[in-house]
């Protein structure tokens, strides 16, 4: 157990950087590329049909049908839709909303599991249940109250209620994460940092959070995804179009009766590359671990 | 080595900043008078929307102070938002609002909206609204339609009809039905050929509007209608009429003139293979006819359900006034100026069917047909709203029963699980 | 090693019978931690605290929303108690459950491993992480848009699976998949795999960075082969994040409605209804706020039932052997 501890950094680098491991290279180990890749595709092909969709002519989509390659290249629909919505106003608002709430919520978890995790504080079964409410709760739930509430502070359409409430729900998510991640820390390198004369703000900003750092990061990935895609709040919440987020605009292309399939794709698309953008950026961070010069 | 640190304080000022980015804002429009805050969520491509478009224009002409504040929005915000938007400050001065009794009704009977009977009278909007379309407009203390307070007013019309493709028609020599004997003869022939004459949606509206249109071709008279969707009397869902509806349909898909893999269909995709020239016939709204006359490639008609008494329909949607908005005679003003002949007519020439047109005005045949049908149902009181709108939660209902009789559940079994819906549902 | 040891035994003293000095100094040490509880307990309260009780508050009364509220005691619960369906649906919940916690679970814990273990090591971290992100990305799309897609991909006539089952000559399988009530909610579940996959399988990657490759590496030359290193080694060290992942997905299928009701709107015929349903119909179709209160009071109030004994559970585990 304590050999998995000691120093999990160091090797973690080597593995990134070292070309020296890729050595055997088996028939198995290619079957499974193989398998993996396949599967990818196969995840993919959705994202393939809204391709499709998004550079058709409505008269395309109608006589040839949904999963039908276009013929051309036609941008109209992605253009008609940016305009139709004033797209960049749009998408900063969910850029605004969401970020904040990624950054917000991971300070707010990495707090919350600070104590639950490493402080082990009495009655935290109970404590963490209780801030997973926040989660277990069905949105419909919170969203009379909440308004309410809003109204009465004068933050009803404001974007400023939505990162506060998803800060809060979003955070649920992080709290449970880091504590069992953090309850399961290596006190050693707790007790080292103590005898060194460490308080404890300082333990958490250069003992643990450097060591749970990749969780951070997943998280702070999942709470923006999550956040740019949550459409119930923001709906109720965002009532001017100039508060609007992605998701709330895409909704007005869902009318009462009729649909706009070209342009409900290619504003999928449109809406959907922030977040890839975003994914992959941060997925750099995602694998590389942890550095060797943060435990010491 | 204290690197950390410094990314925290970095974090915590990112989050600050963006707070206080987020704070402001927000807040456009003003109370003075001169601003008229409008909504609507109609495609700005539809005849609605091109119409009021200009309608927008004229309002600006004869109000040069004003400036107009117009948002569309989704239909499902404004559905599941609007009690909450019109209790607040940020209500608009006038939008367009869902018909019925759980939309429109709901919100008469919480007060959020507006009377605006003194206006309808002041201004004669009654008198171009013929009565079978006004029910929809007028609610009583209780919410329910067809009262005596106008709570909305109707721009356009919408009912269902017969959506032919003329050249599958052609292509397996079967002539246009005029009566139901003959529709139903038009429909084996199509099936014995191997072609479905139907288009369907099991999931949505399609389907279970079928079977109202059946009853109501075996439907006594109107008060069948009135007893149904105004509660002056206790329906059977087991009469002759249901029961009619409920086998034939049962019946149609078992002879394949429905078919059987529709039933988890959505009304798009029903639509969209109709317009794809794959079936003779679609029985579906109005709100289609812009976007056939778009998209299909084939020679099309409509007509109203061959030999029908009664058929679904109904106006539009409303212009509600919230009894919030701070400049309502502005927004009485806007809704004068859609009522006029300018914007009525061309609503109509756009496929829009008004309310108020002159029928002389509109010049395509295949528009002039559609809104001089409209015309007759609405005058002799032919129109019969829709099966979902009695009482809330009903659409659902009516989906998965009618769903289930598709799947082989027996037609009296389903009628007596949406009575028991229906009778749960009743206003207390 | 040591110090480990004693740190194990002071906290398991804490709990137990234990010698008083060392249980005061564990509260007065646990004391110091509380100030960081404090901010996130106070939004929380704001936020998610004072909401839930005004719910529980709605849930006794009659209510539209708007205006005033009509006390009704418990009409509500006592009408939920005979409402049928409701119970009934609790049954596809849990085979939503294995659609949406269990099986992605299993999958994610697999997929994981090999891009972690074989992937990266054999092939370069690039290629896990390409991969990866491939797996990932049905959890960026908005469900309203993966429902519509899938329901072309899943149509009975010119589907492309169906197309797929005839251009492979097993034309025989093709389906009314959301149509047919025996296949409905398979089909439903098959799609949740799809959206859900990625969720587990970044968090378990995640926390295989903190294994450290000499364990694989001594096991290796031990001759242990994949599935042994795989059940020996992977699963324990990410122990932690296995529960956490089923707990979230478990909770998640519990809510679970946004993918059902774009798929197949509980049908056909409510052969795919789950509970959560319900309490969005009466909020916000119904407009009966009371009774939507209600519901979501109860799914709350089994989910937290849920929840403590999975936390206790977890507790125990990681008690024990995680440390």
């Amino acid at each position: 157990m304590t050999v998995t501890m000691t120093k999990p950094g160091a090797p973690a680098r080597d593995r990134r950087d070292a070309p020296r491991r890729r050595r055997r290279r088996g028939p198995s180990a290619y079957a499974v590329l193989v398998a993996l890749i396949a599967l990818a595709g196969v995840m993919l092909i959705p994202f393939l049909v809204v391709v499709f969709n998004a550079l058709k002519t409505p008269q395309e989509y109608t006589s040839k049908g949904p999963l039908a390659p276009p013929s051309g290249f036609n941008l109209d629909a992605i253009r008609d839709f940016w305009e139709r919505v004033d797209f960049g106003h749009v998408l900063w608002n969910s850029v605004l909303v969401s970020g904040s709430v990624a950054v917000l919520a991971v300070l707010l978890s990495v707090f919350n599991a600070y104590a639950l995790g490493i402080g082990r504080i009495k009655g935290r079964i109970w404590l963490l249940a209780l801030l997973l409410l926040a989660n277990t709760l069905p949105q419909e739930a919170l969203v009379y109250p909440l308004y309410y509430m809003a109204k009465q502070l004068g933050i009803y359409d404001t974007r400023l209620s939505v990162i506060i409430v998803f800060t809060v729900v979003q955070s649920a998510f992080g709290t449970y994460l880091l504590s069992s991640v953090m309850s399961a820390f290596p006190r050693p390198l707790l007790e080292a940092a103590r005898i060194d004369g460490a308080n404890r703000w300082q333990i958490l900003w250069r003992v643990v959070v450097p060591v749970v750092r990749p969780t951070l990061s997943v998280l702070l990935v999942f709470f923006f995804v999550w956040t740019w895609n949550e459409f119930l709040i923001p709906m109720v919440f965002l009532i001017s179009n100039e508060n609007q987020t992605v998701s709330v605009a895409l909704g007005v292309l869902q009318g009462q009766r009729l649909m706009d399939a070209t342009m409900s794709s290619a504003a999928a698309l449109l809406g959907l590359l922030p977040t890839v953008v975003f994914f992959l950026i941060f997925q750099r961070t995602l694998s590389r671990g942890l550095t060797a010069g943060a435990i010491k | 080595m204290f690197k950390a640190g410094r990314s925290a304080a970095l974090l915590a000022a990112l989050a600050a900043a963006a707070l206080s980015l987020s704070a402001c804002g927000g807040d456009g429009g003003g109370s003075d008078g001169k601003v008229l805050k409008l909504w609507h969520y109609e495609a700005p491509d539809s005849a609605m929307g091109q119409a009021w478009n200009e309608a927008i224009k004229e309002f600006q002409a004869a109000h040069p102070g004003v400036k107009v504040k117009f948002e569309e929005k989704g239909f499902e915000q404004i559905q599941k938002t609007a009690p909450m938007v019109l209790n607040s400050k940020d209500a608009p001065d006038v939008m367009e609002y869902n018909k019925g009794n759980a939309t429109a009704g709901t919100l008469s009977k919480q007060g959020l909206l507006q009377d605006l009977t003194p206006e309808v009278t002041k201004r004669g909007w009654d008198k171009l609204v013929s009565p079978g379309v006004q029910v929809t407009a007028k609610y009583d203390a209780k919410g329910t339609m067809g009262g005596d307070k106008w709570f909305g007013v109707p721009n356009y019309g919408e009912y269902l009809q017969v959506y032919y493709n003329k050249d599958l028609f052609k292509k397996y020599g079967v002539k246009i039905p005029t009566t139901f004997a003959e529709l139903t003869a038009a429909m084996d022939t199509f099936a014995a050929k191997g072609v479905t004459p139907l288009t369907n949606a099991g999931a949505e509206y399609m389907a279970h509007q079928f079977v109202y249109q059946l009853a109501l071709d075996k439907a006594p008279d109107r008060s069948w209608v009135d007893a149904y969707q105004r509660y002056t009397a206790k329906p059977n869902f087991n009469d002759a009429a249901w029961t009619y509806g409920a086998t034939t349909f049962a019946d149609w898909v078992k002879k394949g003139y429905i078919a059987k893999d529709s039933v988890s269909k959505k009304a798009e995709d029903a639509g969209v293979a109709f317009m794809g020239g794959k079936f003779p016939m679609m029985f579906s709204g109005s709100w289609w006819f812009g976007r056939v006359a778009k998209e299909a490639k084939f020679d099309w008609e409509t007509a109203v359900w061959p030999g029908a008494k009664m058929t679904l329909g109904s106006s539009g949607n409303l212009w509600v006034v919230p009894k919030g908005a701070k400049n309502k005679e502005l927004a009485y003003d806007f809704i004068d100026i859609t009522m006029k002949k300018k914007v009525q007519n061309m609503l109509g020439n756009l496929g829009g069917i008004p309310v108020a047109a002159d029928s002389s005005a509109i010049t395509d045949p295949k528009v002039k047909k559609l809104t001089d049908d409209f015309t007759a149902l609405a005058q002799n009181n032919r129109l019969a709203y829709y099966p979902d709108w009695p009482v809330s939660g009903f659409y659902d209902a009516w989906v998965a029963q009618v769903q289930k009789i598709m799947n082989g559940t027996a037609p009296g079994e389903a009628l007596s699980a949406l009575q028991k819906t229906y009778e749960d549902g009743l206003p207390k | 090693m040591t110090t480990h040891h004693e740190a194990g035994k002071g906290r398991g003293a804490a709990t137990g019978a234990a010698p008083r000095p060392a249980g005061r100094a564990r509260a007065r040490e646990q004391l110091g931690y509380l100030p960081y509880l404090l901010p996130g307990l106070l939004l929380f309260t704001a936020v998610i605290g004072v909401p839930f009780l005004m719910n529980i508050g709605t849930s006794f009364t009659e209510w539209s929303g708007v205006g005033s509220p009509s006390w009704i005691g418990l009409d509500n619960y006592r009408e939920l108690v005979q409402d049928g369906e409701f119970w009934a649906s609790f049954r596809h919940n849990v085979l939503v459950i294995v659609g949406m916690a269990i099986v992605p679970t299993a999958i994610g814990l697999v997929l994981a491993a090999a891009l972690t273990d074989l992937i990266d090591r054999h092939f370069g971290s690039r290629a896990a992480a390409v991969l990866r992100a491939c797996l990932y990305l049905p959890q960026v799309l908005p469900i309203v848009i993966g429902g519509v897609v899938w329901s072309w991909l899943l149509s009975p006539d010119n589907g492309a699976v169906n197309t797929l089952l005839d251009d492979v000559g097993l034309g025989s399988l093709a389906h009314d998949w959301l149509g047919d009530p025996s296949t409905a909610l398979w089909s439903v579940l098959g799609v949740m795999v799809w959206m859900q996959i990625g969720f587990p399988l970044v968090v378990f990657m995640s926390g295989l960075q903190r294994v450290d490759p000499s364990l694989y590496e001594a096991a290796e030359i031990d001759g242990a082969t994949w599935a042994r290193r795989f059940w020996h080694i992977t699963i324990p060290q990410i122990r932690p994040e296995i529960f956490v992942v089923l707990l979230w997905t478990t909770i998640a299928a519990l809510k679970a409605f946004p993918q059902i009701f774009v798929l197949t709107k509980g049908g056909p015929g409510g052969a795919t209804n789950v509970p959560s349903y319900y309490s969005y119909v009466n909020f916000f179709e119904k407009s009966d706020v009371g009774y939507g209160s209600a519901i979501a009071t109860v799914l709350t109030l089994v989910i937290i039932a849920l929840t403590v004994v999975f936390l206790r559970l977890q507790g125990r585990d990681l008690g024990e052997e995680g440390r």
